[in-house]
């Protein structure tokens, strides 16, 4: 574990870390060098400790043990029931286009900006390994069937910023920004009664300059979160067609016609990323989606 | 309305199951951004034109900001610019008629089988409105607004308030509206005496003064309902009640033989000094995969006896996600005004009396076609041609008026360009 950078600029402490396989930021608005040491190691204890808990790739957590079950009884703490049951929901509110269950398609779907597409065979077979439906969980107990898996790491980081941000609010209560890779959650206004000034980055960006009115890259973050999907650094590329790393675990393969990336601002950075992910499986109709939604957004196509 | 719930609204039911996950309150969505400079600005430019007759110039712009706090300020500027001329409510003879104008200064004349036209209309009229859109508590949204707009002789001024409550998961809303205007007639050359004639230049016509008021009041009531993913269907119904000067000052009526048909006087027409109505309202939006279809029917009537039925469809072609087409049919057909009087017989009493062909047994097609482009996703450039054909029926035929064209079709061009920009 390297230990995190802390850093004064102008009016704020900036502290920096790595975890999650992002560059991750605290933005604390305080001149207390001390107490902004002391957010930061407790930021980098909250984001390490999630990352380890409902990470994938270990074979000592939660996550590997429920994975690993073979249909057998597994019984889960508080946090990770919270989790599921949330999962859950999603899956009910989006009529199975957000599934836990849809991890299992990695297997065919290597995102590594190669053209190694699978074959519908090998998506077909995957995809009877799919289905929130088929999985048992009745709090506190799940049975994942054999061949199944469960992968809470599509809404791990939003939620471990959340997590950060009402740990820390708890320890000061002062605004304090959160940043996990670019998944943001703010505590409250600023001292001087503004927000955090964020920047929607995209690589779409570049090709508006000419329209210079057009582009709006920066706004104020008072309160809330903001969370972006995309395919913009994890994709495949096969005779010109990008294919998004969003899958959709109805049909088993990217959805068509998404935008690059898109970013919601909501309530909190979970329900923000949740929100992204929805409107990425929207394809073309991913701005419609937003819009009924009634959240702000911007999506890059 | 526009079909923006297309899809099914999962926010809600998402900024639950959030708050449940994290152990906090909901948060409303609205405070997460303050943004500096939300504006969307919307500008176009109509141009219609009657065949032979009225013209009007009218831009238009808005502009909506978003003073935060899911709060927003609507400004609306509308520039009318008429010209041309309009039927004065007399009928066409076999012989040229003189008239005499509105402000007495002089004459017009139509000839020989012409329908009579008054070619004095000149008019601008500059309407200022302004909306504030703000919530109130977690599922009601309020609207309050002024308006005002003035011309030459006409003054209005107006407030409304409208509240939507939704409900049902966001599924149904529930509307309800009141809406007054004050308004202040000055006709030119002052406000004619009902069925008093048209005096011959240089004399001049009896007059009730000017100044004369008009109040309108409105009360609307209206659901929106969601129904699945693909359709959205909406009904309202609105009460409409009108007092105060009513009349148009500057038609007339032609007063004939109730043999021959042939014209012996002009007189001032008059209305009803008040009238109620009634309209009801239902629109069916269907979304394809990315076409949209619109359908919608209105039944409107009033105390003066009109009945109306409308049927309007738009259809909404996504030719790709920049380009759309869309055309548009409309069909309107109404019953004629109770007083409605193509012409009035010499020597009978009447109580109230309009020639104005848009009181008369009318039917109205209109047909059109939209051409939109996404310039960029903060902007929209649309272009909208419509034809349209006004066809409206004699009250009565008498004697000779059966050689003439009483009441002439009206035809219309219209041509909008608008030009919409968020920044």
């Amino acid at each position: 574990m390297s230990s995190p950078s802390l850093e004064y600029k102008q009016d704020h402490w900036v502290g920096r870390f790595q975890a999650m396989a992002s560059p991750c930021e605290i933005l604390i608005d305080s001149d207390d060098q001390l107490l902004a040491a002391q957010l930061l190691q407790a930021a980098q204890d909250e984001a390490l400790r999630i990352e380890h808990k409902f990470s994938r790739y270990r074979q000592d957590n939660i996550t590997y043990q429920i994975n690993q079950s073979h249909g057998q009884a597994v019984e889960v703490d508080e946090e990770t029931a919270s989790l599921l049951d949330y999962a859950q929901q999603c899956y009910e509110l989006s009529d199975g286009v957000f599934d836990v269950t849809s991890g299992v398609l990695r297997q065919a779907w290597k995102f590594d900006g190669s053209d190694r597409i699978p074959t519908q065979q090998q998506i077909d077979t995957l995809l009877s390994n799919i289905g929130w439906p088929k999985i048992s969980w009745q709090r506190p107990v799940i049975r994942v069937p054999a061949g199944m898996e469960i992968d809470l790491g599509g809404i791990g980081k939003e939620y471990a910023v959340d997590r950060t941000a009402l740990l820390l609010e708890q320890i000061a209560p002062i605004s304090i920004l959160v940043n996990y890779g670019g998944d943001l959650m703010t505590t409250k206004a600023r001292r001087n009664g503004q927000g955090w000034i964020v920047g929607v980055e995209s690589t779409a960006m570049f090709k508006k300059k000419k329209n210079k009115t057009l582009t709006k890259t920066e706004f104020e973050l008072l309160q809330g979160g903001i969370a972006t999907s995309g395919d913009t650094r994890r994709y495949l590329l096969k005779n010109g067609i990008r294919y998004s790393h969003i899958l959709d675990p109805r049909t088993g393969w990217p959805a068509k016609n998404a935008p690059h990336s898109v970013t919601v601002a909501a309530g909190t950075c979970t329900e923000a990323g949740i929100l992204a992910t929805l409107a990425m499986l929207q394809g073309k109709q991913a701005e419609a989606f937003l819009k009924a939604q009634e959240v702000r957004f911007w999506c890059q196509r | 309305m526009q079909l923006k719930n297309k899809h099914k609204p999962v926010r809600r039911g998402l900024a639950l199951a959030t708050a449940s996950l994290l152990g906090v309150p909901v948060v409303n969505t609205a405070n997460a951004l303050q943004p500096s400079s939300e504006w969307e600005v919307d500008t176009s430019i109509l141009f219609y034109a009657e065949t032979d007759r009225v013209s009007l110039a009218e831009p238009i712009i808005r502009a909506r900001k978003d003073i935060g706090d899911d709060q927003f300020l609507t400004m609306k500027l509308v520039l009318d610019t008429l010209t041309g001329s309009s039927a004065n409510g007399a009928v066409a003879t076999g012989s040229a008629q003189t008239f005499t104008t509105p402000s007495g200064q002089g004459t017009y004349t139509a000839g020989a089988n012409e329908t009579p036209l008054d070619d004095s209309f000149h008019d601008t009229r500059v309407a200022l409105s302004g909306e504030w859109e703000r919530p109130l508590g977690a599922s009601t949204r309020a609207i309050f607004g002024v308006n005002a707009s003035t011309e030459y002789d006409y003054q209005s001024i107006g407030v409304s308030a409208t509240f939507n409550w939704d409900f049902n998961q966001k599924n149904s809303t529930l509307t309800a509206g009141l809406a007054y205007n004050a308004d202040t007639v000055n006709p030119v050359g002052g406000a004619p005496v009902g069925f008093t004639p048209m005096p011959t230049f240089p004399s001049v016509k009896a007059t009730q003064g000017t100044g004369l008021s008009k109040d309108v009041g409105d009360l609307i009531i209206g659901w929106t309902q969601i129904l699945g993913r693909k359709d959205l269907m909406q009904v309202n119904f609105v009460y409409g009640n009108e007092s105060g000067y009513l009349t148009d000052p500057y038609k007339i009526l032609s007063v004939v033989d109730g043999t021959t048909g042939d014209t012996n006087s002009y007189v001032y027409e008059q209305r009803p000094d008040s009238r109620s109505r009634q309209a009801f309202f239902w629109r069916w939006s269907h979304m394809f995969e990315e076409d949209v279809f619109r359908i919608s029917y209105r039944y409107y009537t009033d105390d003066w006896g009109i009945a109306s039925n409308t049927v309007d469809m738009h259809y909404r072609f996504e030719i790709n996600p920049r380009h759309y087409l869309e055309p548009h049919v409309r069909y309107y057909a109404q019953s004629a005004a109770d007083f409605y009087h193509t012409s009035l017989i010499d020597g009978q009493s009447y109580d109230n009396a309009s020639a104005d062909y848009r009181l008369a047994d009318m039917t109205d097609t209109t047909i059109g076609l939209k051409y939109g482009v996404s310039l960029s996703n903060k902007s929209e450039f649309s272009i909208r041609a419509e034809h349209m054909l006004q066809q409206a029926d004699p009250s009565q035929v008498i004697g000779n008026q059966s050689a003439q064209d009483l009441v002439p079709d009206v035809t219309a061009n219209m041509l909008t360009f608008n030009y919409t920009l968020q920044w």
